[in-house]
């Protein structure tokens, strides 16, 4: 077993208590950061201890803090993005369950450093599970002195609010979820202005990943030079959590060092694929990045050596897939959420998302044409230029597909069905 | 200023343009849906892709959506930024009905012209389209959503641009449909606007439904007379009869928009009931025969009781030709100088107020957009000039803080302070408003804001309020000017061309005045010209009873009526739909407008249903009305060649 920092009070069948946090050192850093740092200091160390956004974009948390300007206006806001709906990816969710106050602590000390005084967490509808336990925890905290006016009798003072989405996927996205808690369309907004100067209410708005916040107390306790050591590599830091689904034997959330061996994950932590099958590919990060070729299936699985590969480490979500898998029925698949989960702001999106379903449809059920891969291919190459990033993300198992899987797709054409379904299957 | 290459042009534009606006300006129309110069850049269609080939920004973007900035080479033609739009075009044509033969844009359509010019021919989508529900809207708006493109135009000005909440997106994905949460009647009174805005044909003219095609119609410039704005329009016009009116743009005015009342409100001139034949009594006749038979009546009574027996009125809706003409003939002729007002304190109050509205402190409404303090005294903009609401808006939008003086429940499509006090105390609420400027007082609030502000715009209606308040008005604004602010003033006035009656009023005698004399038997002959204030008079029974007493009532009108029955000469007179005819607004800018057909009885009342007519006749059925000022001179000169003769 590795080092577990964000999964230490991971109990089966149990969520961590406020006590059982305490006792294992929880809100020490809070203390910490109160009591002897100033907020820019905070920023600092974040930056520092090369602290990476987990929501898939891979943004340093401290370089994001620096964004606010000293006289920005107040009240200034700090939401923990937990709209967790990227397929595959189930890690917030976990983490929620598993110890939901380091979440907490981790939200009132990036407060802290960009002297945010309103916190919310926006979190996914279909979590109403996790919502009512965030709730119950909230006020456990603002019970305990954590949360409220002048927090442990500094001059500090956090209200943390729990707002449920109305469920969409694009609600993840940074500035569309800025929207929706105004209670607009959530529709994104491309920067500049950046949230961090106008976000909610034409306010600094900071927004993170729930996976981000929760690292926040252990690098402030334990500084940032320790959370740099928890990295295989050195172009990571601390720990991730890795959500491993599809085609394993063990699937699961585990804590890993960042920059663990995509091999490993899915071999010693995932119990490696069932006995009959062999591994074919996977997608590293869920289901907005692309499909890794066997090549890489040694890769070290952080943010820097997946983005020199071409690839993306996303959520680090890794969905396994298997030899007798239908990889053009898989990317259907997913294109079919993307489909229905395109805001309908730009066309490319909107329009464009729906045509590759069709193409792909007929592909799957035998009525592919050869000119099919050459639309498939102008319009993942032409999705790149949407209003936003879910567009292209959409698109990129498509275009891995045809880089990578060209000959899949073929044999579809030239067989004029799935090569994958047995006739036995059908009967 | 930046300079940038687009096309190979050296393009010079202000700081903060976009690249589109930018093309324009060197006319480089690049293709846009959702970009329009009032809503602003969306980013939406990607239809505006251009290629920077060189400097801050490179690559295919959208040219809506990047400043223009200096060293940028940009091209509009390049194979990747044409390649990229071809295939915008064909994703948004994947569900759209292709039912152009039964579309009332078809003709003025933007998708339309765009898919053309994009070679666009072949859909290669394979699954059902796509379809919606259509929504009942109103009377004046029809809904076909299937052959929406999603450009979020109609949204945007409907919610974001003229601040109603009744319309606007629901649902996601390519679901996403424009419409109201249940059936029913648009409640902006900008919601024409939708069909100017709207690029393919989901919104359309229901009035204009199925009667013409863009090329069919007869179109001309011209100018809405429903309030004194003076906002302008295009009618567009086909076999006698107005189908549609759109918004034409000018910058200092109505920028690209006008109200529901302005563009709907024409039916008068296809108006059945309408007078088209020029009538002695109840007898048809010919237009000579009337101005000679008029100016040998009117040599009597001015034999019988001297010539200031006799009077002409008009309104402040007749044009400044009309105007012009009636104090010309009136002075020739020695009679009573010509009415235009309702009564002396109407009078009164406009022409203080085009005595006051000076060239250094008159605005126009872009100027009122662009304000940061609005008081507005004794006005209530929905009502009395619908598109002064739609900038108070934009002014409001940009951070301007907005207060109404007014004892009327205003209700306005943004946030505003309403201090609402009784028409008696306006003017002890301005008077405080002027203690609190040069002192420290009362109203401090209000007062503060104002001396914070830098474009202050101080607008009064002439309806409600007193001499007085017109006065103290124009006092503020010049107390504000001399402060060394930008200030404005800015009147509303009843009737399209209440300024042009002011300045040709000196010396007239209003309605209520002429009611009097004529009671009073001073008043024998009455020569009614375009004017609607007998009927708009409270005391219908006085009217009737007065114009009983004349010796000769003459009317020159385009609007049927009982006085019509009532006259001893009817002449038809044309709208300024038909004729060219001048209007000054209540900024005092003269406006022209242009014919836009040659007046007659509409082809749909003539032919019975039958089209075309079948008979065949050398003029044009119900062409006998003239323009007034028209008759004014030919009657002129008809009373000229009596006297003589009669010498």
């Amino acid at each position: 077993m590795t080092m577990q920092v964000l999964f230490k009070n991971r109990h089966p069948e149990r969520i961590a208590t406020l006590e059982e946090y305490c006792k294992s050192g929880g809100y020490e850093a809070l203390e910490k950061a109160l009591k002897k740092y100033s907020g820019s200091e905070i920023r600092s160390i974040a930056l520092d201890a090369l602290l990476l956004g987990r929501g898939g974009a891979g943004f340093p948390a401290g370089k994001k803090w620096m964004t606010v300007a000293d006289n920005a206006p107040f009240p200034r806001f700090i939401v923990c993005n937990a709209d967790e709906m990227e397929p595959g990816t189930f890690k917030d969710r976990v983490l929620i369950h598993a110890d939901p106050h380091q979440i907490i602590e981790g939200m009132i000390i990036a407060g802290y450093s960009v002297f945010a005084e309103r916190g919310i967490i926006f979190i996914r509808s279909s979590y109403e599970n996790a919502a009512r336990i965030l709730e119950r925890e909230v006020s456990n905290a603002r019970q305990a002195g954590f949360l409220g006016k002048n927090i442990l009798g500094s001059s500090f003072s956090m209200e943390i609010t729990i707002h449920r989405s109305a469920g969409r996927y694009i609600c993840g996205e940074n500035t569309a979820q800025i929207n929706a808690i105004q209670g607009k369309r959530a529709n994104p907004i491309q920067p500049p202005p950046y949230a961090t100067e106008k976000g909610l209410w034409n306010l600094p708005t900071v927004t993170h990943n729930v996976e981000t916040l929760a690292c926040v107390p252990h690098i402030i306790r334990n500084g940032h030079d320790w959370f740099k050591s928890l990295s295989r590599t050195s172009t990571g830091a601390g720990t991730k959590l890795y959500c491993v689904s599809g085609r394993v034997k063990n699937p699961g959330c585990f804590e890993l060092p960042m920059g663990t061996r995509l091999s490993e994950i899915i071999e010693d932590h995932a119990g490696g694929l069932p006995p009959g099958y062999q591994y074919k590919t996977c997608l590293p990060g869920g289901a907005s990045t692309r499909f890794l070729p066997k090549d890489l299936y040694d890769i070290e699985m952080d943010f820097e050596s997946l983005k020199r590969a071409g690839h993306r480490l996303g959520t680090g979500s890794v969905i396994v897939f298997d030899q007798k898998t239908c990889l053009v029925g898989a990317t259907l698949n997913m294109i079919d959420f993307f489909a229905r989960e395109s805001c309908g702001w730009c066309t490319p999106c909107r329009e464009g998302i729906p045509f590759i379903r069709d193409i792909l449809f007929r592909i799957e059920n035998g009525e592919g044409k050869e000119e099919h891969i050459s639309w498939l291919q102008r319009m993942s190459k032409f999705i790149s230029n949407s209003y936003c990033a879910l567009a292209p993300g959409a698109a990129a198992p498509v275009e891995s597909l045809l880089t990578y899987f060209e000959d899949e797709v073929r044999e579809h054409i030239s067989q004029r069905k799935c090569p994958f379904i047995q006739k036995d299957m059908l009967s | 200023m930046p300079t940038l290459i687009i096309d190979d042009r050296k393009i010079e534009v202000t700081n903060g343009t976009m690249v589109i606006d930018a093309a324009e300006k060197a006319g480089i129309m690049i293709p846009r849906f959702c970009y329009h110069p009032a809503l602003g850049s969306a980013g939406a269609c990607r239809m505006c892709a251009v290629k920077f080939l060189d400097g801050p920004v490179q690559g295919l973007h959208m040219s809506c959506m990047v400043e223009a900035k200096n060293s940028m080479v940009v091209s509009t033609t390049d194979h990747e930024a044409v390649e990229f739009r071809r295939h915008v075009i064909e994703l948004l044509m994947l569900n759209h009905p292709h039912d152009c033969p039964v579309c009332d844009e078809g003709g003025h359509c933007l998708l339309q012209d765009q898919t053309a010019s994009s070679g666009h021919v072949m859909r290669r989508y394979s699954w059902k389209k796509r379809t919606f529900r259509d929504q009942y809207l109103g009377e004046f708006i029809q809904h076909e959503m299937n052959r929406c493109i999603h450009c979020y135009r109609c949204r945007r000005f409907y919610q974001e641009y003229s601040g109603y909440n009744d319309f606007g997106a629901m649902g996601i994905a390519n679901r996403t449909y424009f419409g109201r949460f249940s059936d029913g009647s648009l409640q902006s009174p900008f919601s024409g606007n939708l069909i100017d805005l709207c690029p393919t044909g989901v919104l359309t003219d229901k009035k204009a439904r199925f009667k013409a095609r863009r090329w069919d119609l007869e179109r001309a410039p011209s100018i809405c007379i429903m309030c004194s704005l003076g906002c302008n329009t295009v009618v567009s016009s086909r076999y006698r009869e107005i189908i549609r009116i759109e918004a034409r743009h000018n910058r200092d005015v109505n920028g690209y928009f006008i109200c529901d009342r302005g563009r709907f409100g024409f039916s008068f001139a296809n108006n059945p009931e309408r007078p088209r034949n020029v009538r002695i009594g109840t007898t048809s006749s010919t237009f000579d025969d009337a101005l000679k038979y008029a100016s040998s009546k009117l040599l009597d009574i001015s034999k019988k009781y001297g010539s200031k027996a006799i009077v002409c009125m008009t309104s402040t809706n007749a044009s400044v030709e009309t105007h012009d003409s009636l104090k010309a003939i009136s002075r020739n002729m020695n009679w009573q100088n010509p009415g235009f007002f309702m009564d002396r304190f109407q009078q009164s109050k406009i022409t203080a107020a085009v005595e006051r509205l000076k060239k250094d402190i008159a605005i126009s409404l872009k100027d009122v957009e662009n304000a940061d303090f609005i008081l507005a005294t004794g006005a209530d903009p929905v009502n009395e000039a619908p598109m002064l609401a739609l900038a108070m808006r934009q002014a409001n939008r940009r951070g301007a803080k907005i207060v109404i003086l007014d004892p009327r429940p205003v209700v306005l499509p943004f946030k505003f302070e309403h201090l609402s006090q009784t028409p008696h105390n306006i003017d002890s609420s301005l008077h405080g408003l002027i203690k609190n400027i040069t002192e420290n007082n009362e109203f401090e609030a209000t007062g503060e804001r104002i001396k914070k502000s830098l474009h202050p715009a101080i607008i009064c209606g002439t309806e409600i309020t007193g001499l007085s308040t017109v006065n103290l008005t124009a006092d503020i604004a010049v107390l504000l000017k001399a402060a060394g602010k930008k200030a404005g003033l800015f009147y509303l006035m009843q009737g399209a061309n209440s300024f042009g009656a002011a300045l040709a009023a000196k010396g007239s005698m209003p309605f209520t005045e002429i009611l009097e004399r004529i009671d009073k038997g001073e008043i024998k002959a009455l020569i009614l010209i375009e004017s609607s204030f007998p009927y708009d008079f409270s005391d219908q029974e006085l009217v009737k009873n007065a114009l009983k007493k004349l010796e000769l009532l003459v009317v020159f009108d385009y609007m049927p009526g009982y006085i019509l029955e009532m006259a001893n000469i009817v002449v038809p007179t044309l709208t300024h739909f038909e004729t060219g005819s001048s209007f000054i607004n209540q900024e005092g800018r003269l406006q022209k407008t242009c014919p836009s057909y040659q007046a007659g009885t509409p082809l749909s009342q003539v032919s019975c249903g039958k089209h075309p007519p079948r008979e065949f006749r050398k003029d044009i059925p119900g062409s006998g009305a003239k323009a007034a000022w028209e008759i004014i001179h030919e009657l002129e000169k008809a009373m000229t060649r009596t006297n003589s003769q009669n010498i």
